[in-house]
């Protein structure tokens, strides 16, 4: 393998790394740091079009064996969520203003994320997903606004703790049935009855399950979201979720789900989707009923694992892109406030209409389509993983997770009632959205249209 | 192929409106109404010409346009007017302007995006009545309850936003149901042929099992009866129409509810004609029910919008009466009606609007001897009354009276081959018709008669705008009533087809379908007599 290949392998990390040490260079040295923001657009932007070259090459290399290894389809999952960051990064400089901790979090965060999708051994898996979670800790608190924030972190923190010893025991009982670190074993233990692979499987699953934030493992989500500023929780909510199940898609490989994972593989993201949807409806918070709205699409997306494994892979990443883009249409078209906890009522948004036609339009459409309401590409998403599972044979858990997605539709809607069909509420210190915000959300909404008009583009091709 | 690009204008004109609008500034009401009346009607003319060229002796579809959207899937955007929808067509294009006109003094909060729902609702029901592929049938099906839920909520009445959300979570419930069916019914079909196809022409051909069949069926007639609305699952449409504006009520009754019946003739019944057999006699007793109850409703009600509310459910009861039926002259008499109604309950809720701008109350007793007051209004409403009844030479006889006919023919067979709940079914529905000359007339009676009472004194009767609005309306309603020969022999075709789509694949599994799905078939085979008149 020449260093050519080793190194244009791993160009969006490098990239990635790149742009993180100019920033901690520039704030070093300059007097007046500036351009975080700058810096890390061009750093993410860059490596996402180097996932996306490398994807459209179909380049694929056994970079470091048995370890890291680089396919067409985990090029695709890179350039697929570093585009997605690119709006996060936007949005981030209304609340964050060039503060390049933000910005050497968020790509080491990313970094960790590429990592975890080219990972072959648990090894790299761990070391992905670690370095992926650890930054967003640190994100949760860095905006400290309220006493909440602390609290929220250390939940985060210690949950997150507990699905990384969850994940190393699980690793480590594998390992000892299989003598292998290699992600295969995971599969191996999956055609398997003897208990210790069964439970290896149930544990790695489990700290999966709680980065996900399925339930019952989902208590951390709201108080993380709620805590965590804006352009953070829009994050979590998107990347780290996508890269979570693109893990897991990276683990399950081609294996059926069989015996006793399907009853897991129904039950807890049945009842997340319940869950999550009933009780989003009583939420005051915009960001809380977002947490919860997202521990149900983690439970739509759980389901695209008792489809056919062919067809897992384009069902998930096109999910990811279409929840994403909307989750990150509305974050970026959330109206600012000086009061981070008046930011976040959804009293607030009461006749936003009326103030910002634009910012109510489309946090309307992104509510719509995370509902699963046609014309948006939420609707295509959901169609296609309850497709797959009903392909598979499970009529019933299809019928009955399209169920679910129902009781989802009322509290989706009362954010537009609230925008469009309730008497105005005071602006209080509500701002205009801002300038770069605008920008992530044109973005999002341009992704968005295309993806309506032509899912052709996008379905078939994956 | 010219015909072709047209329909598309026809559909895609009011998006061209949108469009137009977001470029208009908020504050030019003026221009905003204008954009919307004019495209409007010039849609309306594109679909009469489009209707004129329509050549009712063909079958299948006309003026196509198809174009692979989801090849992966089979997915076709496919556009195609045919024997089932171009009354439908029509009917929706003709209201469209009508609709905006009757908006003009009525609505000035929000005046832009009023508008702009009202196109977007527009061309989403003039897309589920014009695709082909029953994908893109679920996309526009589903796009409609978008600017429905905006018209009622943003500009309704005191509990528009109850309303509003009941009438939202009772379609969204029918249609997550009817989602699930489509994915099942598109598998199955997938497993059988080798190939996934979403159009209506391919699924048409489906063999499922019978029990497959029963629970899609119910799938699919779950949704499309909570739209129509059958009784028990009406209960969100008096809410809907009263506190939705007149706007929304006009297209709620003119149209939408069209979409249910619409949506039994092109894909509930068709598709799973055996199941339908089965559920025959269960939809006819429904269909009487709601007759029945809805006349009875209506009868003691003292919101007006509410008599007429209730009203919509008993005129729909007969075209899910003469669907069921299976008779050349029901399912054509069934048509007639679905028109007809929307026609009258449009003109009738108009009426309604026009005197709530007046008087702001709706509620009957305030009102008294508005013959007197405004006697040309008072003209419109007696013949909208009696379009309603049914009254001989308008469009709600020809409809009712074709109905009942078919009925009581159909139920004639069954009655020699031993079945005779149908015959009583008919029987019953035909106290409709009375009942309905009650409820009208005592909303008549008490409306326009009488001591002379209004909220608001002096009462000015009609303007020249409100005048034409309605005159339109009256010659539509007439012209239907007195030659109804020429709009029902541009639907004979598709009538015929559904029929055959229904009940013809019995002969293979006879042993499985009910004993009352044996006659209809038998009827099918004999050759219906020429013209239905």
């Amino acid at each position: 393998m020449s260093w050519q290949t080793v190194f244009s392998a791993m160009l969006p990390e490098h990239l990635l790394l790149l742009g993180m040490i100019a920033i901690l260079v520039i704030d070093v040295a300059s007097r007046k740091p500036a351009g975080a923001t700058a810096l890390s657009l061009l750093a993410v932007t860059a490596a996402a079009c180097a996932a996306f070259l490398s994807y459209a090459n179909g380049f694929s290399a056994d970079a470091f064996p048995g370890h890291f290894s680089i396919s067409p389809a985990a090029s695709l999952g890179k350039a697929v969520v570093l585009a997605m960051a690119i709006p996060v990064v936007l949005m981030s400089r209304d609340d964050f203003f060039d503060d390049p901790r933000f910005a050497v979090l968020m790509l080491s965060s990313l970094y960790g994320f590429c990592l975890m999708l080219s990972s072959d051994s648990f090894l790299t898996l761990f070391l992905g997903l670690e370095l992926m979670s650890v930054p967003v800790y640190v994100l949760v608190l860095i905006a400290f606004q309220r006493p909440e924030s602390a609290e929220a972190a250390l939940k985060y923190l210690v949950l997150g703790g507990v699905a990384t010893a969850m994940f190393l025991m699980g690793a480590s009982l594998l390992y000892g049935r299989g003598g292998s670190l290699a992600l295969s074993a995971f599969v191996q233990g999956l055609g398997s009855s003897a208990p210790l692979a069964i439970v290896g499987v149930t544990m790695v699953l489990i700290a999966f399950f709680l980065k996900a934030a399925l339930v019952p493992f989902h208590a951390w989500a709201p108080d993380a979201y709620e805590a965590a500023s804006v352009p953070v929780t829009a994050y979590m909510a998107t990347i780290v979720k996508a890269g979570v199940l693109l893990a897991v898609l990276r683990l399950f490989g081609s294996a059926e789900a069989n015996g006793y994972l399907v009853g897991l593989l129904v039950a807890l993201p049945l009842i997340s989707i319940v869950w999550g949807n009933l009780t989003a409806m009583k939420q005051a918070s915009f960001r809380r009923m977002i947490a919860y709205s997202s521990i149900a699409h983690a439970g739509y997306l759980f389901y695209a694992f008792l489809g056919a494994p062919e067809g897992r892979y384009e069902a998930i990443v096109f999910y990811v892109i279409a929840y994403g883009l909307l989750n990150l249409l509305a974050f970026a078209c959330l109206p600012g406030n000086d009061d981070d906890v008046a930011r976040d009522r959804l009293d607030n948004l009461k006749g936003l209409f009326h103030r910002q036609p634009y910012a109510a339009l489309m946090i309307g459409i992104a509510m719509l389509s995370l509902a699963g309401i046609p014309p948006f590409p939420g609707f295509v998403g959901k169609f296609l993983i309850f497709k797959n599972v009903m392909a598979a044979g499970y009529t019933t858990y299809a019928v009955l997770g399209l169920l679910g997605s129902y009781l989802g539709i009322y509290f989706y809607l009362r954010v537009i009632q609230f925008m469009f069909m309730s008497a105005d509420a005071p602006a209080g210190s509500q701002r205009p959205v801002g300038g770069m915000a605008i920008g992530a959300s044109v973005l999002c909404l341009a992704a968005t249209t295309v993806l309506s008009l032509f899912p052709g583009l996008v379905i078939g091709r994956l | 192929m010219a015909e072709a690009t047209l329909l598309s204008l026809v559909l895609y004109l009011p998006i061209l409106g949108i469009a137009i609008l977001v470029a208009l500034p908020a504050g030019a009401g003026k221009a905003i109404r204008g954009v919307t009346f004019w495209l409007m009607v010039v849609q309306f003319v594109l679909t009469l010409i489009l209707y004129a060229r329509f050549d009712p002796s063909a079958a299948g579809l006309q003026f196509e346009t198809r174009v692979p959207w989801i090849a992966a899937w089979g997915v076709n955007y496919h556009i195609a007017l045919d024997g089932y929808n171009v009354l439908l067509v029509l009917l929706t294009a003709f209201l469209g302007p009508l609709v905006v006109a009757g908006a003009f003094t009525a609505v000035d909060k929000d005046v832009k995006l009023f508008y702009a729902m009202v196109l977007l609702i527009q061309f989403a029901m003039m897309g589920t009545f014009l695709v082909q592929d029953l994908f893109v049938f679920y996309l526009f099906w589903e796009t409609m309850l978008i600017p429905m839920f905006l018209l009622i909520g943003i500009w309704g009445g005191e509990r528009r936003i109850y309303a509003t959300l009941k009438f939202v979570l009772y379609t969204a419930f029918g249609s997550i149901l009817m989602l699930a069916a489509v994915i099942y019914l598109v598998w199955a079909q997938y497993k059988a042929t080798g190939a996934m196809s979403f159009e209506f022409a391919d699924l048409y051909k489906s063999q499922l099992p019978v029990d497959a069949q029963v629970l899609l069926f119910a799938a699919f007639a779950l949704s499309f009866a909570i739209k129509v609305p059958a009784v028990p699952l009406h209960t969100w449409l008096p809410d809907a129409h009263v506190e939705a504006p007149t706007t929304g009520s006009v297209i709620l009754a003119g149209v939408l509810l069209k979409m249910g019946t619409y949506g039994f003739m092109k894909l509930g019944f068709p598709l799973f004609p055996e199941a339908a057999r089965m559920a025959m006699p269960i939809v006819m007793v429904i269909a009487v029910i709601s007759i029945v109850y809805g006349a009875c409703l209506a009868l003691v009600q003292d919101d007006i919008k509410k008599i007429i509310a209730y009203s919509s459910i008993s005129h729909l009861g007969y075209v899910m009466l003469g669907l069921a039926s299976l008779d050349i002259i029901g399912i054509q008499g069934a048509v007639i009606q679905m028109v007809s109604h929307g026609l009258t309950a449009a003109g009738l809720f108009l009426l309604v609007g026009m005197i709530y701008e007046r008087c702001h109350t709706r509620a009957l007793d305030a009102y008294g001897g508005i013959a007197k007051l405004m006697p040309v209004y008072s003209v419109f409403f007696v013949i909208l009354t009696l379009a309603s009844v049914g009254l001989p030479t308008t469009s709600g006889f020809t409809g009712e009276f074709l109905v009942l006919l078919g009925a009581f023919t159909s139920s004639w067979t069954l009655h020699l081959a031993g079945d005779d709940l149908p015959m009583v079914m008919s029987a019953i529905a035909v106290s409709g018709v009375i009942l309905g000359a009650l409820y009208m007339l005592r909303l008549a009676a008490k409306f326009l008669f009488g001591e002379s009472r209004a909220p608001h004194m002096p009462l000015t009767d009609l303007d020249v705008r409100e005048k034409a609005i309605m005159a339109t309306l009256v010659v539509a309603i007439f012209w239907m009533g007195l030659a109804p020969d020429s709009f029902m022999r541009k639907t004979e075709v598709a009538s015929r087809q559904f029929q055959q789509l229904v009940a013809a694949k019995s002969t293979a599994t006879q042993r499985s379908a009910a004993p009352a799905a044996v006659a209809p078939q038998a009827q099918a085979q004999q050759p219906t007599a020429g013209s239905v008149r």
